[in-house]
């Protein structure tokens, strides 16, 4: 019992330096004892996550936050996994790497939890997945989509969507490039974030073009607290590009639109990733949105038969249809619920591995459709694209899933 | 760089000097009055750009209304912390530890926006933030215009405060020589203290200023306050005209440079600046003796 | 261990612990206290319950050793330097990027980035020293700022807003025992600072630095060369500090600039070493004890929220309003006052001092010579360092 070698250690220390040294043991030992490690119930399947619940991440944050619930929700609704009850342990770790780290670090080795699931934001997936990593987790995750995190080398790792970052404007490319050479945009201007995940999305679709002999005009990159963006604009203005690509998160893309606008650029194709998804997207642009894109992973729609269901309980619980984030969140467990049920296990150690193993082999049924992975973890498959279309974000491509004609050229805004 | 380009730099630049020159006008005029290093000043320009968002998104009204507002607010809090916090400092040590304890304001500052309003990326949406209009083949935004419109009328207000009131007369008397002003009977406390709140009444009205047309977050501060600090350095502490005219050079600088170099080189102009100020006139290119004692 | 020659040199210890303030407990008990405290920290990876405290003890560790770098400078000459960040922003970086790039051996790497932190220190001191006061804070703010824009920017070299992997040097280690290894090389660094910065506070360049910090004008009339004191002082503290930021790299793996390059980094090291007291041996690494393991703590229950700044900025604003010493001299201020020898103690007159150094002077260093006349009461904690009695007499 360590709490009864600290209080002698206590009584036995004089003075100064002691206390320093005491002081920290015994607050490191009260933090540890407050963490309220479980252990007692046998009936429980905890499950540890790290997520941006406040911050600059909070609202994808706590999108795949509800997309977990969901999915605990429907788990315990069907009797559990392996017949035990489903809980989550979600802590706070506004998207520092520093602190997504420790929180990692204390669920595995503080609340021993049985299992854990990837947090937000590809830039976190790294730290987070080799922690999990070195205690030999299984590490499923909804947001490391970039190719970074595939060439890590990790070997536990698995991302639970259709597709990996740069293959998410797949439909696109191949549509442009099927156009006749004289009706095709022919200069293409690109700025993107800083940032695996906007950068992958982004270069994914100017590669294609490139090969496909279109010409790069303007190809900018800035850093993710970058706000002042009227001289990117007055580039790609200068430049007079045919499309324009923005490889963006949120208010980069919205402050980037609203910079062309004020030097009255008009493309004949305009794409961004993330934001035009954003519900406050339209209003913060001032509701010229016609005719932009956007690639998603994810529509309520898509036949699946778990996603039927999926989409009802999120409706019952939220009151909303759910978006990509937590559509992904809720991959994630549907994935690992899968491995645990084959392997018939859920705990620290060497079950694992043989969750590990089984994922590596097996395909799973999930509400994106079936999902298989490559030695590095990718998924082998593409992204949807959406458009503005009359005021609405509808799914232009691919054909056969469309739901609104795509509109080129886009309209001016 | 084609010569369409350039002109339309220039123009930016111009207008990003003109909001440069009101923020850093107050940053070297507490500097002037009190020796003080006033770290929390940028932090102040983004609270005040948070107020007016947060006025606009209340009531709909223009954020430019909300200057009724926080510029009496930003006044008076300006000489509460003169009189209650920087007067409480030991006089030999006044220039470091009043770093640190507007650094604590600063960092209080960017923590209670973070907690009242989340770290999320804030921008106030207005009917007329794309409009724009044609100078010379460059394009000039409404709300740029604007912005720098309100620098230039409260810049001009503060040299004609400075310059033309008996107010103004004795607040250059406290700057030059604090001593000497207190001898011929001037209450350099009362004058440090309304200083210090003319000081922060000018990051109100730069911070609205900025609402119009900039995207903030709570931590944005410390992008703002690095540039203004090399601003005064090289306009010469405490120096108002340096730092109107060192404001102006540096804007354009940086607006011309980003076209090569891209945002975030050129934003290490300001820095180079302050290193190559100090290295070969300390006292500043534009600005008295002051630095040089301190 | 550093740490275990410390506490056999017993009298020699009680001397240094005089020259920072004049009022030591007796000598045996200053060094049962060392002995007690440095068991305590290297026997700390055995006591700890789980990985994830040892974890936590790391991240104090490294703020200990930043804090106790930070005083080097923000100590002993009274200049705050708001930008340590930098250096360590600067060590860690350099640490990673040598091994990915030269493929050095990690820890070969890692001396030769202190290294060459120290080599570009000097222009930035020099610059950042030219003018008094003022130009110093706005320099080493700018400092990290400028660093934080170049190591995002720059991609190609830095990796930029994607960060930088920095292999392990210890490679396919369980985690608690990569935790273990990295424990004890903190604490060992934190032991060489420890032994410099006792060096340093018992010779000439120490008390140059000194004078500095009480009264510049002075100290360069009195011929002490101030601008080169205060160069080699800031040149310490940063290269210390770069190899904090070094070990840093080796043990978290990912540098990120917006971590690495943090102003809230350098304020930690100011309000740490500041709480603890930046005039005093151990006073930065109390301070880091407390803070760190407050911020770990309320990071880990309340989730990383705004609060910590708020919480930050005010104990920072209380610590310069209130005890600019920090709470050693604070702490044994408040008990002097309680204590039964109040008056003669509070305010060290320029006789008094003069009597006391000479009967140091008469002891020769041997023993501790006040110790039977200047008895702490007993039980008393806290006691040791004191304000200096130059700043005391001062107000």
């Amino acid at each position: 019992m360590p709490n009864r070698r600290l209080a002698k250690a206590q009584r036995q220390r004089p003075r100064a330096a002691a206390w320093a040294a005491a002081l920290s043991a015994s607050v490191l030992l009260v933090t540890a004892c407050s963490g309220d490690p479980r252990g007692d119930d046998e009936n429980v399947i905890l499950i540890g996550v790290s997520l941006p619940l406040t911050g600059d991440f909070s609202e994808p944050g706590k999108g795949v936050q509800r997309g977990y619930e969901a999915w605990v929700e429907a788990v315990n609704r069907n009797g559990g996994l392996l017949g035990k009850r489903v809980e989550l342990k979600i802590l706070d770790d506004q998207s520092a790497a520093d602190r997504v780290v420790q929180d990692y670090e204390a669920l595995i080795a503080l609340d021993e939890v049985d299992l854990v699931f990837g947090p937000f934001s590809t830039r976190l997936v790294i730290p987070s997945a080799r922690v999990a990593e070195e205690y030999e987790m299984l590490f499923v995750e909804p947001a490391g989509a970039a190719n970074e995190v595939f060439e890590q080398g990790f070997e536990n790792l698995f991302y639970a969507a259709p597709a990996v970052a740069n293959d998410h404007y797949n439909h696109l490319a191949d549509h442009i490039l099927s156009l006749p050479e004289d009706e095709r945009p022919q200069t293409v201007a690109v700025a993107s974030m800083d940032d695996p995940f906007a950068q992958s999305t982004a270069y994914g679709l100017r590669d294609r073009l490139r090969e496909g002999g279109l010409e790069i005009v303007v190809d900018e990159e800035y850093p993710p607290n970058t706000t002042d963006f009227s001289s990117i604009a007055a580039k790609i203005n200068a430049s007079g590009a045919d499309m324009v690509i923005g490889g963006t998160q949120y208010q980069d893309a919205v402050n980037i639109i609203v910079q062309l606008r004020q030097l009255d650029y008009q493309p004949k194709l305009a794409a961004f990733s993330t934001a035009p998804t954003n519900p406050e997207f339209a209003a913060a642009i001032g509701a010229r949105t016609e005719g932009i894109l956007s690639p998603t992973g994810y529509t309520p729609d898509a036949p699946y038969p778990s996603n039927v269901e999926f989409v009802e309980l999120y409706q019952e619980m939220f009151g909303t249809p759910p978006a990509e984030d937590e559509a992904n969140a809720y991959t994630t467990g549907q994935v690992v619920a899968a491995a645990v049920e084959a392997v018939g296990c859920a705990e620290q150690g060497e079950c694992q591995e043989r969750l590990v193993d089984w994922l590596r082999e097996n395909e799973v049924e999930t509400i994106v459709g079936p999902l298989s992975w490559d030695a590095q973890g990718r998924p082998e498959g593409a992204h949807l694209i959406q458009q503005y279309v009359d005021g609405e974000i509808r799914i232009v491509l691919p054909e056969e899933t469309q739901e609104a004609e795509f509109v080129y050229p886009k309209p001016e805004w | 760089m084609d010569g369409t380009l350039l002109f339309q730099s220039l123009v930016l630049g111009v207008l990003l000097g003109g909001l440069y020159a009101i923020l850093a006008a107050g940053l070297t005029l507490y500097f002037g009055v009190m020796r003080v290093v006033m770290i929390a000043h940028a932090a102040f320009v983004i609270l005040a750009a948070y107020l007016a968002w947060y006025f606009h998104r209340e009531t709909g009204l223009d954020p430019l209304f909300s200057m009724v507002f926080t510029v009496p607010l930003f006044f008076g809090i300006g000489v509460l912390i003169q009189r209650v916090l920087i007067t409480r400092l030991r006089p030999a040590t006044l220039t470091m530890m009043s770093v640190l304890l507007t650094f604590a304001v600063a960092l209080l500052i960017e923590g209670l926006l973070g907690l009242a309003w989340s770290g999320t990326q804030r921008r106030v949406q207005l009917s007329y933030s794309g409009s724009n209009f044609e100078f010379f083949g460059a394009r000039i935004a409404v709300v740029k215009l604007i912005a720098f419109g309100l620098a230039a009328v409260s810049l001009a207000l503060l040299f004609l405060l400075l310059k033309k009131t008996r107010f103004g007369l004795a607040l250059r008397a406290t700057i030059q020589h604090r001593e000497a002003a207190q001898l011929v009977g001037i209450r350099t406390d009362r004058v440090a203290g309304v200083g210090f709140g003319i000081g922060l009444a000018t990051a109100a009205i730069g911070g609205t200023a900025l609402s119009l047309d900039a995207t903030i977050y709570p931590s944005l501060h410390w992008s703002w306050i690095g540039p203004l600090m090399a601003i005064i350095v090289v306009g010469g502490l405490g120096s108002i005209p340096g730092t109107a005219i060192a404001a102006l050079v540096l804007g354009i600088g940086q607006s011309l440079l980003q076209v090569e170099l891209g945002t975030t080189w050129a934003q290490t102009l300001f820095y180079i600046a302050l290193f190559v100020t100090l290295m070969l006139r300390p006292q500043g290119f534009f600005g008295g003796r002051l630095a040089q004692r301190f | 261990m550093p740490n275990a020659s410390d506490t056999e040199e017993r009298t020699v210890e009680g001397t240094a612990g005089r020259s920072a303030g004049g009022f030591t407990p007796p000598g045996w008990v200053r060094n049962a206290t060392l002995v007690v405290g440095a068991a305590l920290v290297l026997l700390f990876p055995e006591l700890v319950p789980n990985a994830y405290v040892l974890s936590a003890g790391v991240i104090v560790a490294c703020y200990a050793c930043t804090a106790t770098a930070w005083s080097f400078m923000g100590g002993f000459t009274g200049y705050v330097s708001l930008g340590h960040a930098a250096f360590f922003g600067l060590g860690a970086y350099g640490t990673g990027l040598l091994i990915r790039d030269l493929s050095l051996q990690p820890f070969l790497a890692w001396l030769l980035a202190g290294l060459i932190v120290l080599v570009v220190t000097v222009p930035v001191g020099i610059a950042a020293l030219r003018v008094r006061g003022a130009s110093f804070v706005i320099v080493s703010i700018s400092f990290v700022l400028i660093l934080l824009l170049v190591f995002q920017a720059w991609e190609d070299f830095t990796g930029g807003a994607n960060g930088l992997n920095v292999p392990r040097p210890f490679a396919d280690l369980y985690r608690p025992d990569h935790h273990r290894i990295f424990y004890y090389l903190f604490v060992a660094l934190l032991a060489v600072m420890l032994l410099t910065w006792w060096v340093i506070d018992r010779s000439r360049f120490g008390a140059g630095l000194k004078a500095v910090r009480e009264d510049e004008d002075k100290a360069e009339a009195l011929g002490v060369p101030t601008r080169d004191y205060k160069l080699a002082a800031y040149l310490i503290s940063a290269t210390f500090t770069a190899l904090a930021g070094g070990l840093y790299a080796l043990w978290f793996g990912d540098l990120d600039p917006i971590f690495q390059f943090s102003i809230l980094l350098g304020a930690y090291m100011v309000l740490m070493a500041l709480l603890g007291g930046a005039r005093n041996l151990f006073g930065p690494l109390v301070g880091a004890v407390v803070v760190g393991t407050a911020l770990e703590y309320f990071k880990l229950e309340f989730g990383d929220t705004q609060l910590h700044l708020v919480t930050t900025a005010a104990l920072l604003g209380i610590v310069v309003l209130f005890m600019p010493d920090g709470i050693i001299p604070a702490a044994g201020a408040l008990l002097r006052r309680l204590g039964p020898r109040q008056a003669s103690i509070r305010e060290v007159t320029a006789e008094e001092l003069l009597a006391r150094n000479e009967r140091r002077a008469a002891a020769g260093g041997a023993g501790a010579p006040e110790g039977a006349s200047r008895d702490a009461p007993d039980g008393a904690s806290g006691g040791a360092g004191e304000p200096d009695s130059e700043s005391e007499g001062g107000r």
